[in-house]
């Protein structure tokens, strides 16, 4: 690409800064997790072998499981984070790719019987009956959403949602403080528990909430995304009578790859940090690895080199996550200029 | 319409509502729950009986200073980093789309801080700001700077918390963008290159407006993720001195973690709501005015 | 086999090793929880190997972070879910926690190894409302970490008494002790007077109570500390409180720099690195500065000092006495066990929590590096020989001697458990970091905390919260 070599130095510039600025907390990461204790509690040392005597005992400590069981942790949050991952792109771009071909009209008076039937009908449920809560909530789910979409084919008065809509509400469930949607998460989780389906501190039960999380993102970045395919292809495609599902598959996704992969990072930065409801959610089998890091902020002190190892720990599985991805995205990039 | 468009069309509820089940049934409980609970007093510790009480919640919350407190001090932390990180984000991702030497060195580096859980960047960021044992104070004395209070005073700690975040998730908008910025057609540049237009001109007069709808949705979740910051000032600050530093979630954790107020923790997180959804239909109203004048 | 062999060879007690499954709990997995390790979580680690091999069952410990230990336990044990068998948590939340709790079998209430545990965590720290609703499994209490190479060095002994007109030694009062850091700041040198903890969420207002004590634990009107006992009013906005937080605040400028900064855990290095003359702590810093410091061999313990004057809430007036009154403050008042009354395994997991307190494993647990087990029984004060590996027989002499001193000190005092711990302790941090900070002055900080407690005491109910005070400081119920 031909460019003005004055802002091509300055671009040079900017990365070179932001490089330090990025990597700097990252070399102190580095080197601290093989500073003596001695090296740290007595003012700030910046090279090995030259301010200090590194030493592997921090990382020996870890892995004897001496800080907390660390393989375990890692394990559940790979598969938890790709699982939740996965789904939610897909699903999502499948939403955001219908929110950008076709027109979605939904009548607010539609929603706002949905929203005090729902509501309504589970407190009514909850206080007059002793239904257990999953089933209360199950009964006004199987009511409530089908009578919805029936009034919304009634020609109800009021003003009517278009997908501009759709999208925001997706988004909107992300706007809630997080600390009563965790606990109620947890009790709605018991509740299943208590029915004989076990969620908490599953992996079914983990993947599902964070699929819900990573939705959100999804839904909108991809539809953003989206807009940018051109529609000839697919017209293409569809007076061949492809169907739609093959279309979305085998067209429309391969030409939004750079996109995808960028969703599919945000999304998996989030899950894989998310703390509050893997605090709640889990116990011992599927603890999540900020549960982990957390813990090494321990009411005996700051042990710098222990938290320097495991974050390090924490970030290694997503350096390489981070160095495919953006392989993929260079390659994204020539599919994306041979159209 | 004709049918077989009709029918065509049945094909998006297909698409659509995996997706809107998934999140309706996880969202669905807990707004039930908080909104029950918000008018009722609910305490676990000591326990009492929950017991209706109305608005006395919100009443609560609305009149307390601290509660505003806290959403001035969210809001100001997240409007100084967003800012920050959109224009940095978007510069460093116009540096690395156009290919500066060394970019896929950056592309990964850059990307790091994202994937580091904010517990981790928060204790490293106590590490790297310790006033005595950290090495940007040392810094600071080495060029003969006065030693600086960084966390211990009100407008040191707010601008390192927006420095911090900045740091984290400036990544977001730079992985976004140069996203968004692969994606626009090349055919575009390639004409305004053989009318021989200025790239300064190039960029405020296609690549900007191409990437508007993006910016709106970038700038629009980094901001509502932003409000909810909680672990950084929870371990550099914890909020202080005295409520200074304190931020909306980390308020709401107190009340809801510490002390199992969930009534008032439930009435907390409606005004909340409440606040940013009339701040959401603004920005986004604003934000359409500007792509239509563009478009 | 591997392990039985193990266990026979860590157990030298005979018939052990034969006396296999007693009591038998083959199948049963208990799960046991607490902070992440390594302190506290690998001595329950180390326990659980014990308890397998004799009860062939199995135990299964989780760690979450110590900050979040709270709302994690809280949330399980309302909800009923059966999810711990065990939880490590620490005194202060015993109250909120023991509506949840089993009670102690009354066959662990007797006999020698019961006796053997010091009556103040037997008879007031393990027990709530008449009842005793967990196991203490680590002794703690806010001690003065002192340093021999600068106690005895007489040229520093010479140049003390020359300036302050006594003899240098461990300081008695808290004037004293601030002779010693003013005597000791040596910034030019790279020295400090002492260390205290200032930080908001560093645990600091542990460090404002160890002050306070020796002001306000008035011995003739006992448990008054902070609250009224009589009426629950808030006692700490009085005059004993404030010439707290005045010292408190005072000592600040013989901290190291960005002292403000620090909490309970930056404040252990200090001292352990020879940065300060001495520092405020619990047991942990002795023992670091002994294991991994370089004041090695040079670790001194002393009890917190004391003062010959304790305000008196009910005359208003400061009382006098002859002698130093010591009332060193149990902060924290360490680790302690408790079986959830929704456990489906409640035998086996007091079975197990027997097994972590005994005096075999407990006594091997205080003495192992990095278990954050401190001692809380006789026979762990007694036994000099054990500490060889840690201490030089001198320092094992004044770190035990100052802990068992504290613990017979007859006017000890404990630390604040109250039903809604967190709500009292928010405000107090807030109030206090600002005056810390030098935004309010010292008397209006303790004034708003003093209304804001009234206001919760109210809001809780004045009854129940009166009750469980006065139950909380050993005193019967008002008629």
């Amino acid at each position: 690409m031909i460019e003005n070599p004055g802002l091509r130095r300055i671009g040079l510039l900017l990365c070179l800064v932001w490089l330090f600025f990025a990597a700097f907390p990252l070399y102190w990461v580095l080197v601290t997790a093989f500073k003596p204790p001695l090296a740290v509690s007595q003012g700030p040392t910046y090279i090995p072998f030259v301010d200090f005597q590194p030493t592997m005992q921090a990382f020996r400590d870890a892995f004897a499981g001496l800080r907390g069981d660390f393989i375990g942790p890692i394990v559940s949050s790979i598969l938890v984070s790709v699982t939740a991952t996965v789904l939610s792109v897909f699903l999502g771009t499948m939403a955001a790719y219908a929110l950008v071909r076709f027109t979605f009209r939904i009548r607010l008076l539609a929603g706002v019987a949905f929203a005090v039937m729902s509501i309504g009908g589970f407190i009514l449920l909850d206080s007059l009956t002793g239904l257990r809560v999953p089933h209360a909530l199950l009964i006004v789910l199987f009511t409530a959403l089908p009578v919805a979409v029936w009034l919304n084919g009634r020609a109800l008065p009021g003003p009517i949602l278009g997908n501009d809509d759709v999208t925001f509400w997706f988004v909107s469930q992300r706007i809630f403080p997080p600390i009563v949607s965790a606990f109620a998460i947890y009790l709605l989780y018991a509740e299943m528990g208590k029915i004989g389906l076990p969620l908490l501190d599953t992996f079914g039960g983990m993947v599902i909430v964070y699929t819900a999380f990573g939705l959100p993102f999804a839904v909108w970045l991809m539809r953003d995304f989206l807009t940018t395919v051109p529609l000839e292809v697919e017209e293409a495609a569809m007076v061949d009578n492809i169907g739609r599902m093959r279309i979305f598959l085998q067209i429309v996704l391969p030409m939004a790859t750079p996109g995808l992969i960028a969703t599919s990072m945000i999304v998996l930065a989030f899950v894989w940090n998310e703390f509050l409801f893997a605090l709640l959610l889990t116990t011992g089998d599927w603890q999540t690895l900020p549960i982990l890091l957390a813990g090494q902020n321990s009411s005996r002190g700051d042990e710098w080199w222990a938290i320097s190892v495991a974050a390090l720990i924490s970030i290694g599985p997503m350096v390489v996550v981070a160095a495919i991805l953006g392989r993929m995205m260079r390659s994204g990039l020539l599919s994306g200029s041979i159209k | 319409m004709t049918a077989s468009a009709e029918r065509q069309d049945g094909i998006k509820h297909l698409f659509i509502w995996p997706a809107f089940l998934i999140v309706l049934v996880i969202s669905l409980f807990p707004l039930i729950y908080a909104l029950t609970v918000s008018f009722q007093t609910v305490r676990i510790v000591p326990p009492t009986p929950p017991r209706f009480v109305g608005l006395d919640n919100y009443a609560q919350i609305a009149s307390s200073a601290r509660f505003w407190g806290a959403i001035g001090t969210t809001a100001l932390i997240t409007f100084l980093s967003v800012a920050a990180q959109y224009v940095l984000g978007f510069l460093l991702a116009l540096a690395l789309h156009h290919n500066v030497p060394g970019a896929s060195l950056y592309r990964v580096t850059f990307l790091l801080p994202m994937f580091l859980a904010p517990v981790g960047v928060a204790l490293i960021a106590r590490m790297v700001f310790h006033p005595y044992l950290g090495p940007v104070n040392d810094a600071m004395a080495g060029l003969g700077f006065a030693y600086v209070p960084f966390l211990t005073e009100k407008w040191p700690a707010i601008m390192v918390l927006a420095v911090i975040d900045t740091w984290q998730w400036t990544p977001f908008v730079t992985l976004l963008m140069l996203a968004g910025l692969q994606g626009l057609p090349q055919e575009v540049f390639e004409a305004a290159r053989v009318d021989n237009i200025g790239a300064w001109r190039r960029f405020w007069g296609i690549t900007f407006p191409m990437l508007l709808p993006l910016s709106v949705a970038v700038i629009f979740i980094r901001l509502i993720e932003g409000f909810k910051i909680i672990d950084t000032v929870f371990v550099l600050t914890g909020g202080g001195p005295g409520t200074a530093t304190e931020t909306l979630t980390l308020f709401a954790y107190n009340e809801g973690f510490k002390k199992f107020n969930l009534g008032l923790t439930s009435a907390l997180s409606f005004l909340f709501l409440i606040v940013v959804i009339v701040f959401a239909t603004v920005y986004l109203a604003a934000a359409q005015r500007l792509t239509r004048r563009y478009a | 086999m591997k392990k039985l062999l193990l266990t026979a060879a860590l157990l030298p007690i005979g018939g052990m090793a034969a006396a296999q499954c007693a009591p038998d709990f083959t199948g049963v997995t208990l799960n046991v929880s607490t902070q992440n390790g390594p302190a506290i979580a690998s001595a329950l680690s180390a326990a659980a190997e014990v308890w397998e091999a004799k009860t062939c069952g199995t135990v299964n410990v989780i760690e979450f972070p110590f900050g979040e230990l709270y709302p994690k336990f809280l949330t399980a044990m309302s909800q009923g879910t059966g999810d711990f068998d065990v939880i490590g948590f620490v005194p202060a939340w015993l109250p909120d926690f023991s509506p949840f709790l089993s009670t102690m079998p009354a066959a662990l209430q007797e006999g020698s190894n019961w006796d053997d545990i010091h009556p103040t965590y037997r008879e007031r720290l393990m027990v709530w409302d008449g009842e005793v609703k967990s196991a203490t499994m680590d002794g703690d209490m806010h001690m003065l970490n002192l340093r021999a190479d600068l106690l005895e060095n007489p040229d520093e002994q010479k140049a003390f008494e020359a300036k302050y007109g006594y003899p240098l030694a461990a300081p008695v009062t808290w004037a004293q002790y601030r002779d010693q850091a003013e005597f000791f700041n040596r910034p030019d040198q790279g020295m400090y007077g002492t260390a205290e903890a200032y930080r908001r969420g560093g645990q600091q207002f542990w460090y404002f109570f160890s002050h306070a004590a020796s002001y306000t634990n008035n011995p003739n009107n006992p448990g008054s500390m902070f609250f009224d006992p009589e009426t629950m009013d808030a006692q700490i906005n009085n005059p004993g409180w404030l010439r707290a937080l005045e010292e408190y605040k005072d000592v600040l400028q013989f901290n190291p720099p960005g002292a403000l900064n620090n909490g309970s855990g930056d404040v252990r290095p200090l001292y352990a690195g020879g940065t300060v003359a001495m520092n405020l702590d619990w047991a942990d810093s002795g023992v670091l500065g002994s294991t991994e410091g370089v004041i090695d061999g040079y670790v001194r313990t002393a009890m917190l000092p004391g003062s010959t004057e304790i305000w008196n809430h009910k005359s208003k007036a400061w009382d006098t006495f002859p002698e130093v009154i010591h009332s060193p403050f149990l902060a924290f008042g360490g680790w302690q066990l408790g079986v959830p009354a929704d456990s489906k395994n409640q035998e086996a997991a007091w079975d197990f929590v027997a097994t972590v307190i005994s005096p075999e494993v407990s006594g091997r647990a205080i003495v192992t590096a990095n278990s954050g087990v401190n001692p809380y029984r006789f026979s762990h004060y007694d036994n000099l020989d054990a500490w060889s590996s840690i201490f030089s027989a001198e320092e094992a002499a004044s770190y035990l001697g100052a802990q068992r001193a504290s613990l017979d000190a007859p006017n000890v005092a404990l630390d604040l458990r109250l039903p809604g711990f967190f709500s009292y302790t928010e405000v107090l941090e807030i109030e206090l970091s600002k005056a810390l900070a030098g935004e309010v002055e010292p008397q209006a900080a303790l004034d708003a905390i003093a209304a804001e407690w009234n206001r919760l005491t109210d809001e809780f109910g004045r009854d129940t919260q009166l009750a469980a005070y006065r139950a909380s400081v050993g005193l019967p119920p008002l008629k």
